[in-house]
Parts: C-alpha cells; structure tokens; sequence
C-alpha cells in the first residue's frame, strides 16, 4: 500500500494550514488515519502502549451488531441499507461540520451511533425521518453536550425519542411485517407503502383480545419491531462477543436483565400481569425477548460514555433502567419503554457517579 | 563487560544531584574516593568507582575520569567527621554514617515519598524487596545469584541498625527454587517476617508494600531497600568497602539479547549500545519501559541509580487499516485482538503510540489497572477543569506512577504525566502551606515574647 500512502503524502499540503482546502482539514485526517495508522510516538513513560485505540474500541461495537443488521436485512428487506447509508450521511455531516468549526478531529464514537440508529427506527420509517432523527441525535444529543466524551445522553436514543415524539402516527405505522419467505427480503425493496404494516407483539399483547406472538417467533426475529430488535438469539450472540471483548460491561447488562426478570416475574407471579396461555416462566422469557429490551441492555445501555463510570454505579444504573422498563410496559399508556428507560438512566448516571465517588474517596480518605 | 578506558559520572541521578564538587580538575584520585556531594540530600556522595585523573570541563554535567585503572578501592573517610559521630550518636550512628560515604545509602528508599530517608534517622520499619517487576530492568534473583550468604549477612547488618522496628521480606509467593532458598537461608531469623506477593507488576512497588502491610505515612519514614542495597549495606559494614559496583539488565526489543551486566556508575552508555543494540532507530532508555526516562544525546555514562538500560525501536512505519487487523501478534489489555486465543507469547513492542489522542470516554480500563486503587479517569476529568482541590480529594497523591493507566488508555491520554505533575503541584503547594505557618508561628512567638 505504499502508493497509496504516497498519494495521501502528496495531497496532505492541500489541506494543510495555507493550503485551498484547509477548511477540510478535519474530513482528510479522519480520512488519512482511517487507512494509516499514524506515525506517533510517545513522548515519555510509558515507552510502549497498547494496541487498542478508540478506532478498535469502536469496530467491536460495529462488528457485535453486524448480526443485527443482517437481521434486520433478512426479514424487513433492502429498505434497511438504504436506512444505513442516509444516518451515516446525515450524521457524518453534522459531525464534520461540527469538527470544522472546532477545529478537532472527527472521532469514531459517531460510526456506532451511525449503525446503531437505523437499528432502532422502524424499518418502514421514511428516509428523510432517518435523516432527521440521527442529525437531531448528534447535534442535541452529542455536540452541543461538547462531543464525543461529553455527552450525557445516548445520541441515537435522543434521535428515536425525538422522533417517537413529534412524530407518533409515522413511526407506529412504519413497523413492517417480517418477511416469511425463505430467501426473506434480501433482494427486495419493501417501504410501508407497498409493504404490510402490522403491530408489533407488544402492542399485541396490550390490545382487547391481547395477543400473544409466540416465543420461538420472539427468539428467531420473525416478528414486527423496530429493524434490529427482532432476534433475541442473534442479539444475544453479537452482545455475548461485545462483553467478551470488555468494550461493554457485563454489570450493566446482568443488573438491567436481572431486576427485569425478577420484577416481571414478582409483577406475573402477583398476577398483576396475566397472561391467559403463558405460565410464570414463559411470560417471563416472552417479555424478555420481546421488543427492544435485550438490544437495549447490550447495545444501548452499555455505552460507557453515558453509562455511570463506576462499577458500583453500573449496577444501580442497570436496576433503574430495568425496573422503569418493566413498569412503563405494564403500567402506562406506552406499550414500549426501553427508550425512556435508558434516557432516564442516562440522567441518574452522574448522580450515582456522584455518590459512589464519595463513597469511595471517604474510604481513600485514611489510606497511606 | 570490557572495561572502560574513560568514565562519564553525570552529576544528576533521579534523586540525586552532586553540585558540591570536591576535587579538583586534572587531580588523580583513587577508587573510593569522594568526587562530589549532594548537599541537599543529606551530602550523599558521589564516588569515583576507579582511579584515574579527574577532568571537571570536558563534557557539561559530567565529571570525566580519564587514565582509568582497576587498582585497590579504599573507604574515604574523614576521621575527625567519625569522631563527631561517634560522640553524638554511638556505634549505630557511625555504622550509618559509613553507608552514607561508602555508597551504600543511595540504595534507600522513603517507601512512601520515594525519597534518600535521612540516614541517621530511625525508620518505623523496613520494607526489604527481592523483587523487580517491571518488565526488562534487573531481576532481584538474578543479583543474588550466588551471594545469597551475603544477602543474609547484609540482613543482619541492617537489623544491628534498628531497635525494634521490624524488617519485612517481600517474596514472591511461587515454589520456585529461588524463593525456597531464601527461605532456608532465613529461618532462623525471628526479626524478619515474611511477605509474600504476587509476581505482578507493580505489587513491588514500596508505596503499595507499605500499604498493604499498613503502615502510615505520619508515623515516621520507612526505609526501603532492594536486593542491591542489601548485598552494598553488607559490603559496607561487613567489609568496610566503597560500593561502586552495581548490577543491572541491559533489556528491551531493540537489544541482540537481554543480559544483566556488572558496571560502575559512568560507564560509557556508547559502549553499550555498541556492544547491545543492533537497531539503527532506538531509543535509550534509563530504567524500565513504564517508568524509565529517555536518554538523550547529552547523557554520556551511566548515572550513580541506574537500575537498567531499556532499548526499544522507534515506530517506523504506518500500517494500513491498522485498526482493522485481525492482531494475531499485537497482544491487548483488552481481549479485542485474536491474540487474546493465543497462548502468551511477546509481543515485538516500538515506541508507537498507536493510535490519536482522542477524549476520555469513560472505559474504566485505567481505574481497573490503577493499583494505588485512585480513579485516574476522574482526577484526569478534574484536572481538565483546572479542580486541583478535588484531584487532592481524590488522593492523586497515593499515585505511584506506574504507567499502567496511560498504557492500558484507549484513548490515548497521558495520564501518568497529568497525574505526577498534578501531585507534585500539590505537594509543592502543601508545602508552601506549611512554611507559611512556620513563619507565622516565628512571628507571633516572636512578638509575644518582645512584649513580655
């Protein structure tokens, strides 16, 4: 690759300080260090660091939703890249305008939101909606915060809730119905216009007769939900390599699944949740598997930029955001509540930080 | 090691720095003999580890000794000073006056400050480590190698020192050969008490010694002492010689393969780095590869605390959608490379730093490694909004400056450096404080008594 590398070299002073394209100065170095690692060395101790950078930090965050996103292709149809390529187009220039203004680099942590964001629309939302919410996202929810590292919302969420919010009507009727063929709807278009739009299985289950989609539906993905949400099993599988690799936290997401479990199951053995044809156990697992709660827990939750900084923390975050799950699902006039129960773990994050952190320095208070 | 023909004998060490010189240009001066004292560190000596002529002008910051000859080393003391001595302080006091101008005293520690411990003082307690965790510096196994005998005996020169104060042994907890034997070699000693930790760097580090056996700062100093500074405290008192000597490991992925030599303070680093390193771009590096300095042109020997020389390729290359390799042969903190289904292996480390300096996203891979147990994430957040008072809160002070949290950073932020400055800021300041009081409290005495 030394060509290109010498390409890179020769275009470099073109967007250098003087140079006619300075202003892009932030587009080419993401561009540049995106092929080239660079040449830095360190200054002092320590002589040597480790190999992981925030680009790799990221990659594994993409690559534990590839799953997902192949998901979401199989069973809702080619309408879901053209979902991809918009939120990063849109996205991508209010990140680099904003990088052009504050003359900073452009930093990876969007590329996640990027994928993340059309995995959680409903796939028959209209691309301009797609545009919308992920500017809307990355502009309130990011930037004005002071960008990457300083947000204190999730930025893809801040964009669906937006979205959720001014537009009700257009987002409950984009929920298309999964394809059945076995090919599934890999080499077809299919928008809400032409495509069927059903109810997703939590609204089903909420109407008069409540109806129930079946569990093993629930686990393979073949239901109506937002693109990327539908399969338990491969969202299980992509968030397993993402807590393995240690870019999520197993806290949060054990403490979100357990007080989940425990609270639905308190809620179902109390019967103040009734299912006719489930017993204890499989309402349980039904309520698990459905909606956005496990790509919440693995996906969504786990980013430690807006999740608290402390273990401990983590643990109370992950309770709060399952527990508030539980109850707007059963007890409010929203059928799902996964969305508002990170943005508002998101809030408490600081305040358990806070109090951890004190904790803490009151025991280091006496050390040495 | 050949020997040298010239030795280079820099004036400042880590600790130390010799500006009260106490010869003379073009005077010849035997081994042992006294070349320059560091009058703010309780006049530790410099001592010229050969006899040879003395050049002061040749090269700036150094003191040259040319003509070098190996020739009987002899113990520079000023009688009338040890008359002094033994006056005011008895035979203790003489026996840690000779580690100070015999040499031996530059091997102590303050386990907490890091600190030369005032040597006529009485510590609270010693801490003796056999240990060298970081990676590529001297082995403590490999300096006792065959002077085990004169290990033990450095121990019981340095429990004739103390009253009761305990001395603790650090060993690793293995069944390795080694440990065992020092274990034989001490089982009768009731006054030392084992301590044993786990052979991970930095558990050798004096501060987290002093810790875990839970000794406080406010109760007076804790000498601290490695294998080296056993084996000089034994040499010293036992035979009454100038410790000139020292054994360290010339190390790191830029050497044609690691040794531990025996040199003297000044040894020529050209010598070594001709004779080790086959790398036409490296760095030299004084001590070890998480918290050594670099060696710059200007360093021509081997100064009096060297404890190893660190060679390490500098990065070369930029690699093609590095970011994006599978990392067969990069080993990660985190298992994010497919390294992490390996069994261990090494890793081939530059001085890369592999990757853009990008802001703190909360990982929390550095309050993990911390083993100070501080939040170097959050002091690094408080210093960035100029919050001193709350990095002092937070205990930045207990940071032992490892170098793991900026190893382990994704993002590649320098926390070690923002946390030493930050600490030594605050301690400058405390101090400040301090004095402050002092003279306040002068003053008022004062006018009391002028009312009176």
């Amino acid at each position: 690759m030394k060509w290109l590398l010498r390409v890179v070299d020769a275009v470099r002073p073109t967007f250098e300080e003087g140079g006619k394209l300075h202003v892009l100065n932030p587009v080419f170095g993401a561009l540049e260090h995106f092929l080239f690692a660079p040449s830095t060395r360190t200054i002092g101790a320590p002589h040597i660091r480790d190999p992981m950078d925030l680009k790799r930090f990221m990659s594994m965050a993409i690559i534990s939703v590839v799953p997902c996103a192949f998901a979401a292709l199989y069973f809702f149809g080619l309408r879901f890249l053209a979902m991809i390529v918009v939120s990063y187009a849109a996205g991508l220039t209010v990140e680099a305008l904003f990088a052009i203004v504050r003359k900073e680099n452009i930093n990876e942590g969007f590329f996640v939101t990027g994928i993340l964001f059309p995995l959680i629309m409903p796939p028959g939302v209209p691309l301009w909606m797609v545009a919308l919410g992920v500017a809307f996202g990355v502009f309130i929810g990011k930037e004005l915060f002071g960008g990457t590292g300083r947000n204190v919302f999730n930025p893809a969420l801040v964009g669906r809730c937006f979205l959720a919010l001014a537009y009700p009507k257009a987002m409950s009727a984009s929920y298309l119905a999964p394809s059945v063929d076995s090919l599934g709807r890999l080499f077809k278009y299919a928008s809400a216009v032409d495509g069927v739009t059903v109810a997703t299985p939590l609204a089903m289950a909420k109407q008069m007769p409540p109806k129930m989609t079946s569990i093993s539906h629930l686990f393979l993905g073949s239901v109506s939900g937002s693109a990327g949400e539908t399969s338990a099993i491969l969202i299980i599988l992509g968030g397993i390599f993402l807590l393995l690799t240690r870019v999520a936290n197993w806290r949060t997401v054990v403490s979100i699944l357990g007080s989940f479990i425990v609270l639905t199951g308190a809620l179902v053995a109390g019967g103040a949740v009734h299912y006719e044809q489930l017993g204890l156990l499989n309402s349980v697992v039904w309520h698990l598997f459905a909606g956005g709660l496990l790509f919440g827990a693995f996906f969504m939750a786990t980013d430690p930029v807006t999740s608290p900084t402390t273990n401990t923390g983590k643990w109370f975050y992950g309770i709060i955001i399952g527990s508030v799950t539980v109850l707007i699902r059963n007890f409010t006039g929203y059928v799902e509540g996964v969305t508002f129960a990170i943005l508002l773990g998101n809030i408490f994050a600081p305040i358990l930080d806070e109090a951890i952190i004190a904790v803490r320095i009151r025991r280091l208070r006496s050390e040495g | 090691m050949p020997e040298p023909d010239v030795l280079h004998l820099p004036l400042r060490s880590q600790r130390f720095l010799f500006s009260e010189i106490s010869v003379k240009d073009g005077q010849r001066v035997s081994s042992g003999d006294i070349l320059a004292k560091d009058p703010d560190n309780y006049a530790v000596p410099l001592l010229a580890p050969r006899a040879g002529l003395v050049r002061l002008k040749k090269d700036e910051n150094h003191i040259v000794l040319e003509d070098i000859a190996k020739l009987e080393e002899r113990a520079d003391i000023a009688e009338e000073e040890l008359a002094h001595i033994k006056r005011e302080m008895g035979a203790t006091g003489i026996k840690q006056y000779k580690l100070l101008v015999l040499g031996a005293w530059q091997f102590f520690y303050d386990a907490y400050t890091g600190a030369l411990p005032d040597p006529l003082g009485t510590p609270q307690a010693v801490i003796v480590s056999t240990l060298s965790l970081e990676p590529f510096l001297a082995r403590g196994d490999a300096q006792l190698h065959k002077r085990l005998l004169n290990f033990t005996r450095g121990l019981e020169q340095l429990q004739s020192l103390l009253e009761y104060q305990p001395i603790y042994l650090v060993m690793p907890d293995s069944k390795s050969e080694f440990a065992n034997q020092i274990r034989n070699h001490i089982r009768g000693y009731a006054w030392v008490r084992m301590f044993e930790i786990p052979l991970i760097y930095p558990y050798d580090d004096f501060a987290i010694l002093a810790r875990k056996l839970g000794l406080k700062r406010s109760e007076g100093p804790i000498w601290s002492v490695r294998t080296e500074g056993v084996l000089a405290v034994d040499r010293a008192l036992t035979s009454e010689k100038p410790c000139l000597v020292r054994i360290i490991s010339v190390g790191g992925t830029g050497v044609n393969s690691p040794v531990h030599i025996k040199v003297m303070p000044g040894y020529p680093i050209k010598k070594i780095r001709d004779e080790c390193v086959f790398e036409p771009a490296a760095r030299i590096i004084n001590g070890g590869v998480l918290t050594g300095e670099i060696l710059g042109q200007e360093t021509l020997g081997l100064d009096v605390e060297c404890r190893g020389i660190t060679v390490l390729p500098e990065l070369q290359e930029r690699e093609f959608l590095g970011f994006a390799r599978p990392g067969w042969d990069r080993s990660c903190y985190a298992p994010c490379f497919l390294s992490s289904l390996r069994v261990k292996f090494r890793e081939r480390y530059t001085t890369g730093l592999r990757g853009e300096l990008r802001p703190c996203v909360s990982c929390g891979y550095c309050d993990e490694v911390c083993p100070a147990g501080i939040m170097p994430s959050l002091i690094h957040k408080y210093l960035y909004r100029d919050l001193i008072e709350e990095a002092d809160e937070a205990r930045v002070d207990l940071c032992v400056e490892c170098g793991l949290c900026s190893y382990v950073c994704p993002s590649k932020i320098d926390l070690r450096s923002q946390l030493v400055e930050s600490k030594d800021l605050i301690a400058k300041e405390k101090e400040e404080i301090r004095q402050e009081q002092l003279r306040q409290e002068e003053a008022r005495k004062q006018s009391e008594e002028n009312n009176e």
